[in-house]
Parts: C-alpha cells; structure tokens; sequence
C-alpha cells in the first residue's frame, strides 16, 4: 500500500512541484509562455484521449472544439462582460453541449463513418467562423481582453498558475472517471459492445456521454487558450492542428494520462526542435535508433510481424536521410509528423509512454489494493419466490431474415422458478428466438409479456434492464478487464452516484460495495480466487462459469443460459449443473438452451422442443424424448420403421 | 448553372466510387484519396510539361494513381486488417499528410493551369450554358465506371473481386486471395483517383489544397448514398453538386461547403447506413 502511493502517487506530486516552481526560479516570459502552453494542451490531450483511447474512435473534431471554446469564451467575456471563471464555464458548457449534439448522430457509428462525422463537423465550424463575420470578425481575427479572476487581473504568471490549478483539477477528475463504473464501461465497450448492452450498461449512452466529456475538455482548454493569445482567428483550429494534436495522443500513449501529458510536451516543443537544426537531427537520429531497437526487440521476442519492426526504421529512415538533404526542415514539417506518427502508429501502438509503463510495471511489482470480503449471497441476489405464476409468454413470435423464416410462431410459457429446456436440432430457430427475446433482434410479428407486462423490442439494453439476462452461445467476455470487473461491470443498483459526484470522487464507497457484491457471485461460480485475473487469460471453462456469475450481476428475474455446456470437457459438466442447481434454489426463473440431453434431463422442469422455427413438443423430458415427431426431428427417421424409443444423450 | 453544378457533382460521385471499391472488399478507406487526386494531377501535369502528347499522358496518369493506391494499400492497410483494427483510419490520415507535404515542397504552393485540347467556349443546349470541357468530364465520369463495373461483372478477376465483397471468408476457401483482390481493390481506387485529378484539373487548376474541399464532399455523396450501394453515388453527387451551386448563388461562396457536411452529418443521424444502402445484421 506504501509503496503504491510512493510510486505512482509520488511521481504526480514531483512532476506537479517543478512545474509549479518554475516561475519562480526562472523568470524568462518565453519558458514561461510554453508552460502555460504545456497545461493548456495537456487539457486539451486528456480530453481527446477520452476518445481515441477509452472508446477506441478516431475523433477529428477536437481541434474544433478547441476553437469553438475559445471563441465561446472570448464572447462571452466582449459581449456578455463575463468574468474568467463564466467565460471559462462557458466554454466547457459549449463544448459539452456541441460534443453531445453531434455525438448523438455521429456515435450510432463504428469507425470509418464516424471519423468522416467529426471531419465534416471540424469543417463546417470553420466555414461558420470564417463567414459568420458579424460575430467572429471572420478571417480577420478576433482580438480578446484577458478578463479579471476575482477582481485580480492576471499577468502571465497568474495565468500560468490558474492554467495549472485547472489542469490538476482535470487530471484528478479524470482518474476519478476512470477508477469508476464509468472507466469499466469504456473498457467493456470496445471489448464487446453487444455483451455491454446486454447486461444492461448501455453502449451508446457511454459513448455519447464520453465523447461529450471529453469535448468539454477540449472547450475548457479553448477557452484557456483564448486568454492566452488574446488573438484568434478560424485558421488556427483547422485540419493542421487536428492532426498534430493526434500525433501528441498517440506518441505519447493512449489510454494514459501521462501519455497526454508526454504528448502536450512534445506537441509544445515540436517549433522549437524542428527551427533547431541540430537539435533536430539528433531527435531524427534518436527516433531511428528506438525504431530498431524496438524492432530488433518485437523480432527477437516474436511478438511483432516483420513489417511492423521494417516499416518504422524506413520511415525514420527516410526522416534521417531527409533531414540532410533538404535545406529548410521548417517547410516539411508535415512530412515530418507524418513520418513520426507513422512510425508510432506502426511500431509502438501503445506510444511512448505504453512502452515505458511495460518496462516499469516489470522493474517494480505493485500489488493491487485488497479486496473487501465478500457480501452475503442473500443480500446480493435474493431469494425470489417460486410461485409457478407465468413469467414469460411467447405469443406468436415470427421473426423473418429476407425469406428465412428463422422463428415462424411460436408460443409457449415459462414459469417463474422452472428451468424451462429449450432443444432442438441445429438451425431449429433456438438461438433466434433467444436472441429475439433478448432484444438482439426486434420481432417481425407476435408479443413478448414478462409477468404479464410487455417486454421492449429490439434493445438488448432496455430488456435487460426489464430484468432479463443472459449468457452468449460465443462468449462475449470483456477480456480486458479482470473477472471482477466484468461482474462488477454487470451489477444491477449499486452505483447510484451521478457524474459529478464521481467526477469529484464520491463514489468510492460504491466501488467497496460493488467489489464485496461481485465476489459474493464469483463465489456462487467457483471463482473468488481469480477476482484479479484478465477474462481472457481465464480457462475455457472458468470464461463459461464467468459469463453466468456476469448475467447474475444484472440480478436477473429470467436468466437465459445459451448452450453453456457447448465445449465443456466432462468434470466442468458437472460444475455447470450444480452452478445451475444453486442459481435454481434462489428462485431464479431459467430458460436452458442444451445439446446435452443428460444436462437437460436433470435440470429441467420442463422442455420445449423447436424444429424449423415451430414448436414441436412440449412437456417432462422423458414425455418429450418418447414423442415421435422428436425422434424425427432430430434423427429424420420415417414414423413407420424400427424407431429407438428414446433420442441418445447427447446430440 | 444548376446543371455544371450537377456535372462537377459526378467528380465527387467519382471519387465516392473509389471509396465503395475498397470498402466492398475490406472494409476499409483510405483517408487520403484526395491527396492521390491532386498527386495524380500534379504528375500529369509534369508528364504535360516535359513534352508526352495529351492522349499519352492520360494512362501514364493512371498508371501513377494505381501506383499509389498499391503503396498505400502495401503500407497503411494490410498490416492493420491483418490485425482487425481500425489503425488504417489514421495510418491513412498520415499517408496524405505525407503526401501532402511532399506536393507543396515539390511542385509548390501556387495553382497551376491544367491545358487541355478541348474548349472551353460555352455552348447552348435549350437555354442552358455548357461548355464542352464539363460534358468531357461528365462522359469521363461515367465511362470509368461504367468500365470498372464491366470488369467486375464479366471477367473472372471481377468476379473473385465480387466473391470478397459478399463473403471474404467463403471467397478465402474456395481458394480467391482476399489478398490480392484487396490489393487490387486498392489499385483500382487510385485510379479512379487519378482520373478525378485529370477529368477535373482544367477547370479547377492544380494546387496542394485542389482536393481538400473536393474530398469532403466526395465522403459526404458516399456515406449520404451508403458505402456499398454502387450507382447510389451518381444521383447523390447530382443532387449536392446542384445543391452547393445553389447555396452559393444564395448564400455567398463561403457557404458552398456547407451542404455537404449537413447533409452527412443529418443522412448519418437518419440513415446510417446511406440512403440506398443495406442495413446489417448483427450476430453473436
């Protein structure tokens, strides 16, 4: 615990200590200028690094925002005489609105489509500030009175101080966002979005809320940034500056806040290295040797392919042979960031400060802070009552790929406290109906009641927050987060804080809470040992076991489990069915899709049987396995020759 | 006015066509398609310029734009489909930076007159103005692709392409590389970009930044019509190019970008998958 606080928390402090006392010790006003720099772009990173790291997007419309912010907060204070701290909430507050009303359309998106959304959004707020004349003074520029912070008017030196106070404040914020259900969020979203919806977290509104956080960031660092120069003019905030302030994210390390802060520093004194000719040229070298040491390394170790150790050394390479050959670097200095980002992007995916950490994390182990122990299971999932009363109904339910007629009408009963069996042969319209009910689908036709109440269509979210969860036939494990995290992720009323309150770090109680709660279901599963272990360095087995204790986390009135022995070896069979057993005493309503028919037999209160989209039999196992039209489904032997009386056990 | 709007749109829907070429067989774009317009253009201008007749420079042109498209393929894309990230996105970015950088310092930052042999006095078609020179463009336009959608439909090398289009993973098993269909997806690409560069330079001229505003609206008609709808792209690129010679008459040539990006942020809210394109399933 000591050396915890020593190491990371001690690190923060000594970095925050000189810059604070720089001015003091230094009184050069340029120095000066690029600290008040450096904690404006740090802002300024952390907040794109919400989007490009946590969620994974490639986001173009920072620089955007930063101009958007900026030109908020230098109106506000011309137009509305608004102090430093209004003009600075103003800023914010546009950047969080403008981030949200474009994340809304943009974040329905993966990818491609939304790098275009954020490219056009950065253009069309140039062309508006350019031609909105009457407000911005267009192409002119608009010039802007540093206003008063409590009545004091700030000289460079207090501005650098109010600069920094801002960025800790921010910094701080942020750890506290990230250690929080939010931070898992993020993590689970980009490992699975479909399992996040499912256990009811909601991918989309994560993604929107992110993205618009980290857009006020970016109008915070605007609005800084106006204060600073005194001067804006729309040029400043185009494409040029997009692409520098994404090379600042990803050289430095995404998914880190040292990493944004690596990157602002780099970003501050990218002029200033590439004026100096030598000092360039002994960067250009530098960067050639990490590029064949990190690739000699990555070769050695096998972890990296040939043309990820080949391709950074040609690039800086070609920055070094280059750097002879022309005369003014100054003219070719968007060659040159493309060659160093290229280099990054290809050679060192996690940047500079990823690959530092791994060498870290290896020279000084630090253990991870204990766990709380773990809550009692009542208090975690409580006993739900058996009553034997419908919990869910099918009525009719179709639902139709083109001409496959996946589900064609089916209807049927579950009720509460059974483990209802649901068989059938392959392609027999099990896993559409799951999916179906789940909200993965939205129903052609036909209804779903959930204790005699309509169930949501089409949103795996709502219905999981209706009380239904479930498992997947393909694990959709976040394999990035430990096994606890994952439960934690999926708990059902435990995180009741709202985003301020965590952002100011209130939340921590919560989290205590939420840790005992997921070790009491890791223990239901057989896993409270390894609480701390990735998802995907879990055993086959464990992952299985792991996703149920996941869909239990959601505390579910129907838990679907779909095909959860499929490629169990047989002692892990076993453990499956008395997990099941125990998950039936709480009263927790089951539906079991199975290929193992021993599996099935000895669960199931009763057991419906699909083939070709149809129900074809309902009833006790043993009533079912005796049907004929069973037999022919799953053996397409003819009624009238010698059948076996019962189907084998294991289909 | 309304109508060489509409044929400056078909340059847009040309290099949009370039975008559903790679997207059908990897799902990928390249980002920087509008640095190969004006690269290509610049190249061909060279090759004007040290004397190759006009009818020759036209394949040398593309030549260098499949050249390019190969490289950026080679260099930005494989590695990162290989991987299933997204890292071609930025890798993309950063190849036209590059290339970008490279036009300024070679050829320099003014724009430079494109000659061409065909006039450019306007003519009159039932009270409408047009010159020559767009309606080569127009018929340039839809020649291209009318001949790389020939290929794809008749010969057995387009057929593989459509085979990755529809499924990579079948097409890999029954022995078509999704490897060099992908590169050749690429290779096409570029020269659709090369033809863009050469169709549109007379009218534009050729420039570092000829391509920056023609590149927005080119993913603008894409994602409106939707990444894989094939001739989606020419009725969209119409429709904004008519559309952006009519802000401009209303509303100021500072505007003229506009449309474009309201009209792909707004197809993207209400369509997100284009206006003739298909949605997708998803599968667990």
């Amino acid at each position: 615990m000591l050396k915890r606080l020593l190491f990371i928390r001690g690190a923060e402090l000594i970095a925050l200590a000189i810059l604070a006392t720089i001015p003091l010790t230094v009184s050069n006003t340029y120095v000066l200028g690029l600290l008040t720099l450096l904690a404006i772009y740090g802002i300024l990173l952390i907040g794109l690094d919400v989007t490009v790291g946590y969620l994974g997007q490639v986001n173009l419309a920072h620089a955007a925002f930063l101009g958007l912010g900026a030109y908020a907060a230098g109106l506000s204070v011309s137009l509305l005489g608004f102090g430093m701290l209004g003009a600075l909430a103003v800023s914010m507050a546009i950047g969080l609105i403008l981030g949200g009303l474009l994340a809304f359309p943009a974040l329905r998106l993966e990818g491609p489509q939304f790098a275009l959304a954020t490219l056009s959004f950065s253009a069309l707020s140039t062309t508006v500030l350019n031609e909105w004349e009457g407000l911005t003074m267009g192409a002119q520029g608009l010039s802007i009175t540093r206003p008063e912070l409590f009545g004091f008017s700030l000289k460079a030196q207090g501005f650098y101080w109010l600069c920094l106070v801002l960025l800790v404040l921010v910094w701080l914020a942020m750890r506290n966002l990230l250690s929080s259900q939010w931070g898992r969020a993020f993590e689970a979203l980009r490992d699975s979005p479909i399992a996040t919806d499912a256990m009811g977290v909601g991918t989309y509104r994560h993604k929107v809320a992110g993205f618009a956080f980290g857009s006020s960031l970016g109008g915070l660092a605007g609005g800084l940034y106006a204060f600073n120069f005194q001067y804006l003019q729309p040029q400043s905030f185009t494409y040029d500056l997009m692409v520098i302030l994404l090379l600042g994210v990803v050289l430095g390390g995404r998914k880190s806040l040292w990493g944004a802060f690596f990157g602002a520093t780099l970003i501050v004194l990218l002029p200033n290295l590439l004026s100096n000719r030598l000092l360039f040229e002994i960067i250009s070298g530098l960067g050639l040797l990490l590029a064949i040491f990190a690739g000699a390394q990555g070769l050695k170790n096998k972890t990296t392919q040939p043309f990820q150790a080949i391709a950074p050394v040609i690039a800086m390479g070609m920055l070094v042979v280059g750097g002879y050959m022309v005369e003014n670097t100054e003219n070719w200095r968007k060659a040159i960031f493309a060659l160093m980002l290229f280099s990054v992007v290809v050679g060192l995916p996690d940047g500079v400060m990823g690959f530092t950490a791994r060498y870290l994390t290896r020279l000084f182990r630090i253990a991870p802070p204990d766990l709380p122990p773990a809550s009692a299971l009542d208090e975690v999932l409580p006993a739900q009552q058996a009553d034997s009363k419908p919990m869910l109904e099918l009525k009719n339910l179709k639902r139709y790929f083109g001409g496959v007629k996946a589900v064609d009408g089916i209807s049927m009963t579950v009720r509460t406290g059974h483990i209802h069996g649901l068989i059938g042969p392959n392609g027999s319209g099990k896993s559409t109906a799951v999916n179906v009910i789940s909200g993965l689908y939205a129903p052609t036709s036909g209804d779903i009641l959930l204790q005699g109440k309509s169930l949501p269509k089409g949103s795996l979210f709502k219905v999981a927050r209706t009380g239904v969860s479930r498992t997947f036939q393909n694990l959709q494990l976040f394999g990035e987060l430990s096994a606890l995290d994952n439960v934690m992720l999926a708990l059902k009323g435990v995180y009741r804080s709202p985003l301020p309150l965590v952002l100011l770090g209130f939340a921590r109680a919560e989290e205590k809470r939420a840790q005992a709660d997921a070790l009491a279901l890791l223990e239901l599963v057989g896993l409270q040992h390894m609480a701390r272990v990735h998802a995907r360095d879990l055993t086959y087995g464990s992952q299985r076991f792991l996703e149920i204790a996941r869909a239990l986390a959601c505390k579910p009135k129907l838990l679907i489990l779909d095909e959860p022995a499929a490629g169990l070896a047989h002692p892990d069979v076993n453990v499956l069915v008395d997990i099941i057993k125990r998950i039936h005493q709480r009263g927790v309503t089951i539906i079991l899709i199975e290929h193992h028919m021993d599996v099935v037999s000895t669960l199931c209160d009763v057991v419906t049987v699909l083939d070709g989209g149809l129900v074809i039999a309902e009833g006790t196992t043993e009533e079912v396995k005796r049907n004929p039209l069973v037999i022919k489904a799953y053996l397409g032997i003819a009624d009238d020759t010698d059948v076996p009386d019962v189907i084998p056990a294991v289909i | 006015m309304v109508v060489s709007g509409a044929l400056m749109g078909l340059v847009y829907a040309l290099i949009a066509y370039g975008f559903q070429l790679t997207f059908a067989t990897s799902k990928s774009i390249n980002f920087g398609q509008g640095e190969l317009v004006m690269l290509s253009a610049f190249f061909s201008l060279s090759l004007l310029n040290w004397g190759v007749p006009y009818w020759l420079m036209i394949p040398g042109g593309l030549l260098f734009g499949v050249v390019l498209g190969l490289v950026v393929e080679r260099a930005c894309v494989r590695l990162t489909l290989e991987q299933k990230s997204e890292g071609w996105i930025l890798l993309t970015i950063i190849f036209g930076l590059l290339g970008f950088s490279a036009a300024e310092n070679i050829w320099g930052r003014d724009d430079r007159p494109f000659p061409t042999p065909i006039p450019t006095e306007a003519m009159q078609f039932f009270g409408v103005s047009i010159t020559p020179l767009e309606i080569s463009v127009a018929v340039g336009v839809l020649a291209v692709m009318g001949v790389i959608e020939l290929f794809k439909r008749k010969t057995l090398l387009g057929k593989a392409f459509e085979a990755v289009s529809a499924d990579r993973d079948a097409a890999e098993l029954m022995g078509i590389s999704a490897r060099h269909t992908i590169m050749l997806s690429y290779g096409l690409s570029g020269l659709v970009a090369a033809m863009a560069g050469i169709l549109i330079s007379p009218i534009t001229t050729v420039g570092p930044t000829m391509a920056t505003a023609l590149i927005l609206k080119a993913f603008a008609v894409a994602v409106v019509a939707g990444l894989d709808s094939g001739f989606g792209v020419v009725l969209v690129g119409i429709f904004l190019g008519a559309l952006e010679s009519l802000t401009s008459f209303y509303l100021g040539s500072g505007w003229r970008e506009a449309p474009g990006l309201i009209l792909l942020i707004m197809a993207l809210a209400v369509r997100p998958n284009g206006v003739f394109g298909k949605a997708s399933i998803r599968k667990v």
